[in-house]
């Protein structure tokens, strides 16, 4: 009996344990054409008619889009196959050829979502644009999922000798987006390990 | 509620009356500018309240939209009082912040405009710091990033009672933190109770803003709302509600509208 207990402890043990793997380390270097490219299509069309972007389904179909007015914020989600998808769109005067530039792009890359965020600095406002990618994984019954999140900022940031992103010029505060901690790819893009893709 | 006790008017006639260069000592890192600034933005737009990204700041989000919908004068004379003596009492709720909240307002960051809003942080703050409920048990005393954790949280009664006492109101409340109300016809209940009252929900905000791509997720609430409107096309319902200082309208099944509600509070207008 107590043999039997040891087991299954030992069993649980290891299936709660194990964290997910990302099978490449090296994610944004294989991908960097591609998804520096859909954060360049949504940096142009995001200013015109601001808004979000999310698949919300493991097959890469359903996308979830947010609108954004000045006065309300419309949030749809849409088969993107759905006619009802593209004549939304026209409805609120998106560039529909560039969205779904963006959505195939996205889908290609396995983007989950992307995003733009403003942050301020020395009291003035900033904005940085943020995606977040499934990677391939290993995962282990009761392991959380992984996403790689690319933050990507409009202007150099600074960083401390581990490579993590700080508040600022003279501070070694680091700065967390989203409670998560990012690190150096280059001077003005970064990214983060998450279980969440937003 | 307890009816208009104040107007706009009033409101923006005192703070034109107020020193806004002031500075307080007690609350090192507010910035007066960005202060009463503040108070002017929420005076002008009651709904603009903005509770941040990534805090757990909705419920006194909701709860200021409530505040603001009768009587803006009570707050801005209570939120200049506070600033002025560190201390200061709203509808016989008296506010007296730890030392610790006094000095993170005016430092939240990466919380999107909240960052700027000094007014608005020093509000949050100080109501989670006050009304406490079971999910603050263990963690009753802030520490620095506490706006995301479980000391700002709040279960459906705590929400209740803050509304209660804060607006002076009457308050009806069906549901629960993890047992969805026995209605059973949701749209029905809604429909017929949002022109004749304020109504506020309590959500599963996961279901309809996934985070991730799992099947299987904890059903248990995680936002508070204001409904504004609802509709019905077939099987499809449009909510608009307010959060996070805006307006929002979005359209889901039937079914999802009843997976997603906790708690119905119906406030007296």
């Amino acid at each position: 009996m107590t043999c039997r207990l040891i087991f299954i402890s030992i069993i649980l043990f290891v299936l709660t344990s194990c964290s997910t793997k990302i099978v490449s380390n090296n994610y944004y270097q294989e991908q960097k054409g591609t998804v520096d490219s859909i954060e360049r299509r949504y940096e142009k069309l995001n200013p015109l008619n601001p808004f979000s972007l999310a698949y919300t389904d493991k097959k890469f179909n359903i996308i979830s889009m947010e609108m954004i007015s000045d006065t309300l914020t419309r949030i749809y989600e849409f088969n993107v196959n759905d006619q009802r998808f593209a004549d939304t769109l026209l409805k609120y005067n998106y560039d529909t050829a560039g969205v779904f530039y963006l959505i195939r792009k996205m889908k290609g890359s396995k983007v989950t979502w992307i995003n733009s965020f403003d942050y301020y600095v020395n009291d003035q406002p900033q904005q940085l644009i943020i995606l977040s990618i499934k990677p391939r994984t290993i995962r282990y019954i009761f392991s959380p999922p992984r996403y790689i999140a690319l933050a990507y900022f409009r202007t150099n940031q600074f960083f401390d000798e581990k490579g993590r992103l700080l508040d600022g010029r003279r501070t070694k505060e680091v700065r967390k987006i989203k409670g998560q901690v990012f690190y150096k790819i280059t001077d003005r893009i970064c990214y983060t390990i998450t279980d969440k893709y937003r | 509620m307890a009816g208009i006790i104040s107007s706009k008017k009033d409101a923006l006639e005192f703070l034109h009356k107020i020193d806004q260069t002031k500075e307080n000592d007690q609350w090192p890192n507010i910035k007066p500018r960005l202060f009463y600034d503040n108070l002017r933005l929420n005076l002008e737009d009651h709904k603009s309240f903005y509770p941040g990204r990534s805090t757990n700041f909705c419920s006194y989000g909701a709860l200021s939209y409530l505040v603001m919908e009768n009587d803006p004068l009570g707050y801005v004379k209570f939120m200049n009082e506070l600033y002025e003596k560190g201390e200061a009492t709203f509808n016989n709720n008296h506010f007296k912040p730890s030392k610790e909240v006094m000095k993170a307002a005016g430092t939240l960051k990466f919380t999107g405009v909240l960052d700027i809003r000094h007014a608005e942080q020093m509000w949050f703050l100080v109501l989670a710091d006050t009304f406490k409920g079971y999910l603050n048990f263990f963690n009753k005393k802030f520490h620095e990033g506490d706006e995301n954790t479980f000391w700002a949280a709040a279960n459906l009664s705590k929400y209740n009672r803050m509304v209660s006492e804060m607006c002076n109101t009457h308050v009806k409340a069906v549901g629960s933190d993890l047992i969805k109300p026995w209605v059973k016809d949701v749209y029905g209940y809604l429909e017929k109770r949002i022109d004749s009252n304020i109504v506020s929900l309590y959500i599963n905000n996961r279901i309809i803003h996934k985070k991730n791509h799992d099947k299987v997720k904890f059903s248990i609430p995680t936002h508070f709302i204001i409904l504004r409107q609802i509709r019905r096309e077939g099987n499809l319902v449009t909510l608009r509600y307010w959060d996070y200082g805006r307006e929002t309208e979005m359209q889901i099944p039937v079914r999802t509208l009843k997976k997603i509600i906790f708690g119905i509070i119906t406030i007296d207008k």
